[in-house]
């Protein structure tokens, strides 16, 4: 009897603790949903909103940056103080330790006021997660104009827009602003001026010289690297060399149809050239295990390396930086950016990154408020140049005078000048790097005029969760992979075998499928920019 | 009467129940704490397992585990078709097989040679030293194991070159020929000192009667290491050696096979150093497929479960003593 009786008393547990445990599973749920609400948020910034109007008073939103390697990380200098100013916004800042980390929080429900990022753009672009900006435009700030270009780009398939991304102009745009030469985010390749000269500078017109006096450094100077590169700027200044107009993880267009990057014809010879880069050992392997982006520029600064693959900006920020170290008393010059007659860019970019208002956000009117000063002429300077005044001057010629060298990462990172891009464009943002007499003015100025834009490739953008998008970055991650397995093969027979296997493990893994649904997404598309 | 005692017996019984709840309070206690730990930390996030048969979404929240569609075994055919199956299962099966073989032993070994020192100074040294890289996280060793072993710039390569051992220096850090020496090597570095701790207890337990007897009996030092030492170890041995193949898929004794695979891996030796654990991680929490990293884990965890069942009963069988 007893033990029959203390048997129940253990089911009887063990359902109380099943009973505890669904419950808190669903309470979370339920939390979620609650405070997700429409009606409750709307109420909320109702209430704030007017509290604001009322009192002038700053208000603290909450931002995450899902980028790693965000160069600053605090809501302060000047051009912090000047928003807040102007806005009454003051923003707390949280930078992601990983690119796991936006993913985890959208799980779980933990989002901020407001999220700045360019990689979950598509995910977060859903109405359960943000506020459309059409909506809140609607509501608080009807004069807040957002050209038709920019909206089509990011209307989503329900009819919303939820962000729009800097760092975008059109052609049109681009072409009727001369000043505006484009970011500091191009490929570029810095060679020592020093040993040039020791080596007779000999001519570098064309990546066969560029190769010939690798290899004269290999042989005069053994224990050098002759080229080091970035971890994230390995292969792109050579890519535009050989005229591939594309990127490794992208779509080009050829004759009105677009295919996937590696089957690009011009690819395979891309390969080979990189390959025999490492075969003669002109870069290091390790080089493609980089998990730190300082340990080039640690071998360039210190002297260990002839020449630096990195960006256009590459020559301005390595001789800063090696002046202000002091470690030696040699410079860096850039090379061309156009070094063969095929080099060709093609801008498919819709930008970099945008900023979302999430359900979260305690301030809606706040936020799209702030946004829109962002928006503006005054808040797309203040952002992009600093303190009108205190940093820079308006030369009447239709650019600013800059009182700083754009290229003094330390000295545009502590102001916080440029990096508050929470909205802003290509065309401002292509005119801080217009600096007379800075190498890469020149360079940028070399990649403009081999520039073709064709944004409406970046329009080619799966929905997050669906097929194609699974296949895609199943590819990506594949070609991530098996490319390193082309760099450093062995001989030219084994990169070009590997090369053809990368090719077909991309067609088993659906290539052709996804490559006709892309073709269908660009023709519904392509007119978006006639 | 009669109706008297049915109504009032079961009174009396849960009275006495609750009286002998009241006498143990503080023993129940402690047993509640480790139930509660339990259900919070390890059965309920099982109910997270129901993803890897729903199309789940990250912007659903956690309600989205329960109410998207169910999809069947979708995301275990999309593993098993995966171009990498193959070679991140072997991956797996060979990086975990490896450190039973080597990790497992080691300590073992260290632990009877230690016993058969007998300067008491040199022996306290020799474990403090081996035992202190268990406390070195990950990360710090591999950030440190770049300025020893990088082809460029480490300093073992540099020493073998200039003792003329090699002309070329190894890629140790970045050649898929290297992976499974370097997890297997390192592993075995930091916990081996640690996991002797365990072992020397086993052999203080031993009653030191038996290897007097054994003495005067004439049996010499390797004599008595086999007859007395290791038996007198079988135990712990064999509990040991179920721990470490239940938990053989994450590394065994030593584990930190994602550590590893993570923290050393590259695209260089990719070939060798992607598991299953690195995988799901990337697919899982990068791509925001939190289905298809769950169905992932989930076909490890039932090798594990498999793994640590039949390791129990050979060990039943083959000597007597098992973990239940």
């Amino acid at each position: 009897m007893k033990k029959i009786r203390s048997y129940k008393m253990l089911t009887a547990l063990l359902a109380a603790i099943m009973m505890i445990s669904l419950l808190s599973a669903c309470g979370n749920g339920g939390g979620n949903e609650g405070q997700g609400s429409k009606t409750n948020n709307a109420a909320q910034g109702d209430k704030a909103g007017t509290s604001n109007s009322g009192s002038g008073e700053v208000k603290e939103l909450s931002l995450f940056i899902d980028a790693p390697w965000y160069p600053v990380k605090e809501w302060k200098g000047p051009v912090a103080d000047k928003i807040t100013e102007k806005t009454g916004v003051k923003l707390k800042v949280t930078v992601a330790t990983d690119d796991k980390q936006l993913p985890l929080m959208i799980a779980s429900g933990d989002l901020p006021d407001l999220v700045f990022t360019y990689s979950n753009i598509d995910r977060l672009s859903d109405s359960k997660l943000s506020y459309p900006w059409n909506e809140l435009i609607e509501k608080y700030a009807p004069d807040f104009k957002i050209d038709k270009t920019r909206i089509a780009i990011h209307t989503m398939d329900d009819g919303n827009f939820y962000t729009i991304r800097n760092s975008f102009a059109t052609q049109e745009e681009m072409a009727k602003n001369k000043f505006s030469i484009g970011s500091d985010g191009h490929p570029g390749i810095a060679v020592r001026e020093d040993i040039l000269k020791e080596l007779g500078n000999p001519p570098i017109n064309s990546l066969d010289d560029f190769v010939k006096v690798l290899g004269m450094v290999k042989k005069k100077y053994p224990d050098m690297v002759p080229l080091i590169m970035d971890k994230d700027w390995l292969e792109q200044y050579f890519l535009e060399q050989f005229g591939t107009g594309v990127l490794l993880d992208g779509w080009y267009e050829e004759n009105g149809k677009v295919d996937y990057s590696i089957r690009q014809p011009k690819m395979l010879e891309f390969f080979k050239f990189m390959n025999s880069l490492y075969r003669n050992g002109y870069i290091l392997a390790e080089n493609f295990a980089l998990a730190n982006d300082q340990i080039d520029d640690q071998y360039a600064t210190n002297g260990k390396a002839f020449a630096h693959s990195h960006t256009v900006a590459t020559a301005d920020t390595d001789n800063i930086k090696i002046k202000s170290s002091g470690s030696g008393s040699f410079t860096f010059k850039m090379l061309p950016s156009a070094l063969s007659k095929d080099a060709k860019v093609v801008s498919s970019g819709l930008g970099f990154a945008g900023t979302f208002i999430t359900k979260k956000n305690k301030d809606p009117e706040a936020s799209i408020k702030f946004l829109q000063y962002l928006a503006s002429d005054e808040g797309k300077k203040l952002t992009m140049f600093g303190v009108e005044g205190e940093h820079w001057t308006w030369n009447n010629e239709g650019h600013p005078d800059l009182k700083y060298n754009p290229s003094d990462a330390d000295f545009v990172n502590s102001n916080g000048i440029k990096w508050w891009y929470l909205y802003n464009d290509g065309v401002t943002e292509g005119m801080l790097s217009y600096v007379p007499g800075l190498q890469k003015t020149k360079a940028l100025m070399e990649t403009k005029a081999i520039t073709v834009y064709k944004p409406q490739i970046g329009l080619i953008q799966a929905q997050p969760d669906s097929e194609e998008k699974t296949i895609k970055t199943k590819i990506d991650e594949m070609v991530k992979n098996e490319k390193v397995k082309i760099y450093l093969a062995n001989s030219e027979e084994e990169a070009v075998a590997n090369y053809n296997s990368m090719v077909k493990n991309a067609e088993d893994m659906g290539l052709q499928k996804l490559v006709d649904w892309a073709n269908t997404v660009y023709e519904k598309k392509k007119d978006l920019f006639k | 009467m009669q109706l008297e005692t049915q109504l009032t017996s079961p009174q009396t019984d849960s009275g006495r129940l609750w009286k002998r709840f009241k006498r143990q309070k503080m023993l129940h206690l402690f047993v509640g704490l480790g139930m509660l730990f339990l259900v919070v930390f390890s059965y309920t996030p099982m109910f997270g397992i129901l993803m890897a048969f729903k199309d789940y979404s990250i912007s659903s929240g956690i309600k989205g585990i329960f109410t998207s569609d169910w999809v069947g075994l979708k995301y275990f055919d999309e593993f098993i078709h995966d171009y990498q199956f193959g070679k991140i299962v072997r991956n797996t099966l060979v990086l975990s097989f490896l450190k039973v073989i080597f990790a497992f032993p080691a300590p073992i070994l260290l632990a009877i040679m230690l016993n058969e020192v007998k300067n008491m100074a040199f022996k306290r040294f020799v474990q403090t030293v081996s035992y202190l890289p268990h406390f070195i996280s990950w990360v710090v060793v591999v950030g440190v194991s770049y300025a020893f072993l990088s082809a460029d710039v480490g300093i073992v390569n540099k020493a073998l070159m200039s003792l003329g051992f090699i002309h070329e220096p190894l890629n140790i850090l970045t050649s898929p020929n290297y992976f499974w020496g370097l997890a297997v090597g390192s592993a075995v570095w930091k916990e081996m000192g640690w996991w002797t701790i365990i072992f020397l207890a086993a052999i203080t337990g031993i009653n030191p009667a038996l290897y007097e007897a054994a003495e005067i009996d004439g049996a010499g030092r390797l004599a008595r290491i086999r007859h007395i030492t290791l038996p007198g170890m079988k135990g712990t041995i064999v509990v040991v050696l179920v721990l470490t193949i239940g938990s053989i898929l994450g590394g065994g004794l030593v584990g930190s096979n994602f550590e590893q695979a993570y923290l050393f891996g590259n695209s260089i030796n990719n070939p060798t150093s992607e598991i299953v654990q690195t995988y799901a991680f990337k697919v899982g929490l990068k791509d925001g497929r939190f289905s298809y990293a769950a169905a992932i884990d989930l076909i490890q965890s039932v090798i594990s479960v498999v793994l640590i069942f039949s390791s129990n009963s050979i060990a039943k069988r083959m000597s007597g003593s098992s973990l239940f």
